[in-house]
């Protein structure tokens, strides 16, 4: 049994002109909440896209569930759900009819599952009331509510929280939450609130311009969060000599105040300061600092003139 | 493959557009043998039976099968692209061929229930007002179901076409209007280009496009019975095959 309930291998993408997936190996852990990362076509729907079977890849394979024929892929979608680009619903039918359409279509024997998934996103009193009257947040409820009707064990989310009000943000988050956890539910999900997604991920995938720059744990990014000393000394330029030749450490910015922010020295600031006092600086400011999930994918991606 | 089929027409039953198509098909079938009632009365003109309308007016049914076929292709099924739910469709789980051979069943059924409406409900009408009458000397009693048996098979095969076609524009819009003009203009094509290329002649003759026009006449020979059989059946085998290579290449947006 494959640790992994997804894997992609050199997996590309191209379209007329442009390259939307450029040889992306993304690896999604059994019970984990993948956070995906990236711009407005950095590639993440497609990626889901092709994970989901709605679109083929131009090279590169992927496994789900650790298979990865194309027979086999299309047995291991049946374990999966997806909401991509907002959910499908038939907007003239019940909450209870679009569910049934989705029972017939998946061949889930008995009814109960309706009812059950229905209370399970809290729609369980909606009645004969069509999907077309429904708010953006029961609908995206429905939607999840579709995605796991076959007790699926991985799901797709693709940018699940776009125009939902703060409460219905916080009322999916916790249900995901909750999903992962009593159920050990596997998610892929992607949003451009990375505040939010940095309350929910246990993964993250940053990708920019198709390519996968980087797949870290939340303890990881953490770390990699707070691990910069922001310095103000009274000469920028020489102090970022310093550090350069001192320390002998490249991975450091000068911003544009002159502030710099040099990476993997949070625990050794005194260190930092002796250097610069030694090379005879003044220090205005040395102090360890923390950067929020923002922030970091900015600095992964090359800053917002990359954006 | 059974509950694909189900899935597809308990969504034909909840579908608007069919309803709608239902509804208005029935109004018109209503409406035209009344009409030609109360102008034949006010004109001191002898009334249609049932079989004389039927046999002169059977043949109109032709444009109602093409026009309910380009709008439920649009509605019923480009629709599904539109709204998004192609892509749980598609990612269910179940294999493409699988489900476009379920959903041309679905459209197929919703097509062949429409096709009926007309001959049926003006045929009841006719026959009420007037009753049914004699078919004409030398019209076998198997005439009705002989017409009624054609027309679910010719508009299967419509129905295939139109699916085909649907498949490849995926949009309503792009789906009804080139259906339309496809199945209102295809007659005058292929008759044309057969002037100058002879081949097209002989396709146009055996094409459902041509023998749809035949399935109402009162006499067919026995000889023709084979082509208006198999013709239909052929569109209906080599569409479908042709849809299902189309949908697995398709890439669902």
């Amino acid at each position: 049994m494959s640790e992994y309930v997804l894997q992609t291998n050199q997996l590309s993408k191209r379209f007329k002109g442009s390259v939307a997936l450029d040889k992306v190996n993304v690896s999604i852990r059994k019970g984990s909440i993948y956070g995906f990362i990236g711009q407005n076509g950095a590639g993440k729907s497609t990626l889901m896209r092709i994970v989901a079977g709605l679109a083929f890849p131009s090279e590169g394979t992927i496994e789900l569930f650790g298979t990865g024929t194309e027979r086999e892929l299309t047995e291991a979608r049946k374990r999966m759900g997806l909401i991509i680009e907002g959910p499908s619903l038939f907007p003239h039918m019940t909450a209870s009819e679009n569910l049934e359409v989705n029972r017939l279509l998946r061949g889930i024997p008995g009814k109960d599952c309706i009812s059950r998934m229905l209370e399970l996103v809290g729609l369980q009193g909606t009645g004969r009331k069509k999907v077309k009257n429904f708010s953006l947040g029961m609908k995206q409820r429905l939607g999840l509510a579709i995605a796991m009707l076959s007790d699926s064990e991985f799901l797709i989310l693709d940018e699940p929280t776009n125009g939902l009000d703060p409460m219905s943000v916080i009322e999916m988050r916790e249900l995901l939450k909750r999903l992962n956890h009593e159920r050990g539910l596997t998610i892929l999900i992607s949003s451009h609130v990375l505040s939010e997604l940095h309350l929910l991920a246990s993964h993250y995938g940053i990708i920019h311009h198709g390519k996968l720059l980087e797949q870290l744990t939340a303890r990881e990014l953490n770390d990699k969060c707070q691990q910069y000393v922001h310095i103000k000394a009274d000469q920028p330029d020489r102090a970022a000599m310093v550090i350069q030749n001192e320390l002998g450490t490249t991975d450091f910015e000068v911003m544009p105040d002159g502030a710099i922010k040099l990476y993997g020295y949070r625990e050794q600031s005194g260190k930092v300061s002796t250097a610069l006092f030694s090379a005879g600086l003044t220090i205005e400011q040395l102090m360890p600092m923390g950067e929020d999930l923002e922030s970091y994918f900015m600095k992964r991606i090359g800053g917002a003139g990359n954006v | 493959m059974y509950n694909l089929i189900r899935a597809e027409l308990f969504k034909l039953r909840k579908d608007r557009s069919f309803h709608v198509l239902v509804l208005i098909i029935a109004a018109l079938s209503l409406a035209y043998p009344l009409l030609y009632y109360i102008d034949n009365k006010s004109g001191g003109k002898p009334q249609f039976t049932g079989a004389e309308f039927l046999i002169k007016f059977v043949a109109s049914n032709g444009y109602i099968i093409k026009f309910s076929i380009a709008a439920l292709a649009g509605f019923f099924i480009a629709s599904e692209y539109t709204t998004g739910v192609m892509k749980t469709v598609a990612s269910s789980g179940n294999d493409r061929g699988r489900l476009y051979a379920a959903k041309l069943i679905g459209f197929s059924a919703g097509a062949m229930m429409i096709s009926l409406i007309f001959p049926l409900v003006s045929l009841a009408e006719v026959s009420m007002l007037s009753g049914f009458g004699q078919l004409p000397e030398g019209v076998d009693a198997f005439f009705l179901p002989r017409v009624l048996r054609f027309t679910l098979l010719y508009t299967a095969a419509y129905a295939a076409i139109g699916a085909l076609f649907t498949a490849m524009f995926t949009e309503s819009g792009k789906t009804i209007s080139f259906l339309m003009v496809f199945f209102l203009m295809i007659n005058t094509i292929l008759g044309g280009l057969g002037e100058y290329i002879p081949v097209f002649t002989t396709v146009y003759d055996y094409s459902v496009f041509k023998l749809l026009g035949d399935i109402g006449k009162t006499r067919i020979d026995g000889g023709d019975v084979p082509a208006l059989l198999l013709v239909p059946l052929l569109t209906i085998v080599v569409s479908g095959l042709l849809g299902v290579l189309v949908f697995r290449k398709k890439e669902i947006k």
